[in-house]
């Protein structure tokens, strides 16, 4: 069944702390350069972690027009720019309107979350009159509906809100859709902005965010930096894609899910393997097949030797080239399994495993490769990226080189 | 030198308490060589406890401290209350 209709992706776009566009992102995570910095806020802020992977100088007016401007939390406005980057590379920028055979399915993690600090702010504090569309701004269903109002995209709409595994489950859950046979065509991805000032201090209190470096896999590492950002997809039916002569950049050859059913905030090993091995399943490719994983890798204590052991449980022995791309693009939550899988697909594309960068030294709970501090050039026909999220809820994705597929 | 409980027994008494409520354990297991593990407090636990301990002693608790690689309910009041002691001995404290 599985042999009848492949997925292909044949367009992608982002915005990130490394900027505009998926080819910003996927270098500064090659290069290992890192974009965290100083956060900023428009209001006083009393938080101790001062540091985030902020999108920084995003113009809206350059993407958004000014009738959809008002419906557009920053998170909606981000992905705006993420669409028609990947639109256009997948030679759809005129394909309007898409119809009923096109999903848009984007993961995020609480959806308007800038619109909700202000909101809150001016309602609670300043005692101001609401802002008449502060509702259909910031629900997580206004990022996938207002992609389907611009681009005329009649089939399934929906936002998936699972925390950190938010976006690779979009895209899994798309790809299956398509194999179904229920649309020919998705656009998906993940988007997110919870760097605000009660977000940072909600997570602050849960302290898991470093005050200093995020490094993980690392001996000495004290926890994730946040990331905001956006990152869309254009997955295609293969043969759809062939018939107009667009050309694929990547094949997403398999998807898998798993839930632990045990801790809210505590992950577990064997979630996260049984998440890998359905993928492996799902793409019918042996672990041997695998030759670079994009780790969840968020550089807090508990994630980094979960996730190392449940790659050896699935991996085995093998020493096998496992990277955490979070120092450079911080951890993007709902939207992280999108801007990952950019980088993913840029390490598929050219040959290039990114290194895990902050990493001072081996810890023995982490018995991994981590492709530590530069960029390793190797053979990578397939790879896989991971996404495991508060609740338990593991996602993955394999992606596999376009020729191979 | 690094304080310890016993040389401030109200101190650890006082954290005795937190650990108790917060982390919902029984105050009799909560002995001091009282094993994390054997008390089943997780890492949320020890992030409630530090919390509330930050609330009840007005001080701050950075997160890369020694208080995560608490084997024990000694070491876990020791890291606490030499760091509660440093934090008010400081002039501006």
């Amino acid at each position: 069944m599985r042999d009848a209709r492949r997925i292909i992706v044949t367009g992608m776009g982002a915005v990130s702390a490394a900027g505009l566009g998926a080819p910003a992102l996927w270098h500064a995570a090659r290069e290992g350069r890192s974009c965290i910095g100083k956060a900023q806020f428009p209001r006083p802020y009393r938080g101790r972690i001062k540091i985030a992977a902020q999108v920084r100088d995003f113009d809206p007016a350059a993407h958004v027009t000014p009738a959809e401007l008002p419906f557009c939390d920053p998170v909606t406005q981000y992905l705006f720019a993420a669409a028609e980057e990947a639109l256009a590379q997948a030679g759809l920028a005129q394909a309007k309107p898409m119809g009923p055979r096109t999903a848009t399915i984007i993961g995020t993690g609480i959806g308007g979350m800038h619109t909700l600090d202000n909101g809150l702010h001016l309602a609670i504090v300043e005692h101001g009159r609401p802002d008449p569309l502060t509702v259909p701004r910031l629900i997580p269903s206004a990022c996938p509906t207002q992609l389907s109002i611009r681009y005329g995209t009649t089939g399934p709409c929906f936002a998936v809100a699972s925390a950190c595994s938010s976006a690779t489950q979009a895209i899994g859950i798309a790809l299956q859709l398509i194999r179904a046979g229920a649309v020919d065509r998705a656009i998906v991805g993940g988007t997110e902005d919870c760097v605000t000032n009660s977000a940072m201090l909600a997570w602050e209190a849960l302290r898991v965010l470093t005050p200093d470096y995020c490094r993980p896999f690392s001996d000495g590492r004290n926890g994730m930096v946040l990331g905001a950002g956006a990152a869309v997809f254009i997955l295609e039916e293969a043969e759809c894609a062939r018939v107009r002569g667009a050309t694929p950049i990547v094949e997403i050859a398999g998807y898998g899910t798993s839930t632990d059913a045990k801790d809210p905030v505590r992950p577990d090993a064997q979630g996260a393997a049984a998440c890998m091995r359905n993928t492996l399943a799902d793409a019918g490719l042996d672990a041997e097949e695998i030759d670079y994983v994009n780790a969840h890798g968020t550089g807090t204590t508990a994630n980094d030797m979960t996730e190392s052991e449940a790659l050896g449980l699935v991996f085995g022995k093998r020493r096998l080239p496992v990277s955490s791309t979070k120092p450079i693009h911080g951890h993007g939550l709902g939207a992280a399994g999108a801007l990952e899988l950019v980088v993913t697909i840029g390490a598929v594309c050219e040959n290039v495993a990114p290194p895990t960068i902050n990493w001072r030294g081996v810890d023995p709970k982490c018995p991994v490769d981590p492709v530590p501090n530069e960029a390793r050039p190797m053979r990578i026909q397939a790879a896989l990226s991971n996404s495991f999220a508060f609740g338990g809820i593991n996602a993955s994705l394999a992606v596999r080189r376009a020729e191979a597929a | 030198m690094d304080i310890t409980a016993l040389d401030q027994p109200e101190l650890a008494g006082e954290i005795i308490d937190v650990i108790v409520k917060e982390g919902m354990v029984d105050r009799e297991k909560a002995t001091l060589d009282a094993t994390i593990e054997s008390l089943d407090l997780k890492s949320i636990d020890i992030v409630m406890i530090l919390t509330a301990i930050e609330e009840k002693f007005d001080v701050y608790i950075p997160m890369d401290g020694p208080f995560h690689d608490a084997k024990n309910v000694a070491d876990l009041i020791n890291a606490i209350t030499n760091h509660i002691t440093k934090e008010k001995s400081k002039p501006d404290a």
